[in-house]
């Protein structure tokens, strides 16, 4: 069991973590309206910074980076889980796409 | 507060009840998991009626998302006046929290109130079906959380407030409420932006 301890951030990093998502979150509307222009990169890019933000939140406001090692493994397993049902879902639509077309 | 910090009375290290908050959101994670998949299953799809990308508001939703986004930091500065034992400033910042969410939830209700009229309702089509089922999951989770705080803070207000001792309540509703924050990061962008 890991004994680190992390020190929680001050308020004044708490704002400035909030500033950084309130960036984040302008420049994905702004690719949303520039489409046209970064064009197929739109939506990879979105991704990229949706799980930007996830992961800043999860981590700092949810505080999982000072947290225990089981905790990160039980919500870590439960997004996996997550992806691996998306990604069955997807490919049974791809096959059926494939076969019935 | 608790937060990283070890139990050696507990088996696992970690206290027992915040385990199970963690699990608990875990478990979240697959309900909205199985509703993003089943949305994402028809969007892009040829349905009769009228289509989601003609009655959305993106200017509008990303004020909504904006707002959302700032009440993760409101809790989380409730948590830090907590553990600083600052009573006063852990019921504002609840309040303010709470406030936000509630002009989140308005913002929600206007947004379906307005697709209902330009003709995107419930019944439209499948893909309507798993928009409303998908974003009206999330509005009461968010209502479940104003709810809760506002609890809190009438907690907050007796004589005795709220101590470290029963810390853990609010630390519970401030997991609670930045899940709820995390939903909306990807229900923004893969519903409205994708």
């Amino acid at each position: 069991m890991s004994t680190d301890h992390k020190e929680h951030p001050t308020p004044k990093k708490y704002v400035q973590i909030a500033i950084v998502l309130g960036v984040l979150t302008a420049l994905e509307v702004t690719l949303y309206y520039l489409e046209d222009l970064v064009g197929v990169f739109t939506d990879s890019l979105l991704i990229f910074l949706a799980v930007g933000k996830y992961v800043i939140v999860v981590g700092w406001f949810m505080h999982l980076r000072f947290e225990n090692k089981m905790v990160n493994r039980f919500f870590a397993g439960g997004m996996i889980l997550a992806l691996i049902l998306f990604a069955i879902v997807m490919l049974e639509r791809g096959m059926a796409n494939f076969f019935y077309s | 507060m608790s937060s990283g910090h070890e139990y050696p009375h507990e088996s696992t290290g970690v206290e027992t009840r915040k385990l199970g908050m963690w699990v608990f959101l875990s478990t979240e994670v697959l309900f909205f998991g199985t509703l993003i998949t089943t949305f994402l299953l028809f969007k892009g799809r040829n349905f009769p009626g009228i289509k989601l990308t003609d009655v959305y508001d993106i200017p509008f939703t990303s004020i909504s998302s904006f707002i959302l986004l700032m009440s993760s930091l409101t809790m989380v500065l409730a948590h830090n006046a907590l553990e600083n034992e600052d009573q006063e400033k852990t019921r504002v910042w609840l309040l303010a929290t709470a406030m936000l969410g509630a002009i989140f939830l308005a913002g929600q209700i206007y947004e379906f109130t307005e697709f209902y009229h330009k003709g995107f309702e419930l019944s439209t089509n499948i893909f309507s079906s798993t928009f409303y089922v998908l974003t009206g999951f999330h509005g009461l989770h968010v209502f479940i959380g104003v709810v809760f705080l506002i609890a809190l803070w009438a907690i907050g207000q007796r004589q005795q407030g709220l101590s470290l001792d029963r810390g853990m309540n609010l630390e519970f509703i401030a997991l609670y409420w930045h899940f709820v924050d995390i939903v909306w990061i990807v229900l923004f962008t893969v519903v409205y932006l994708i």
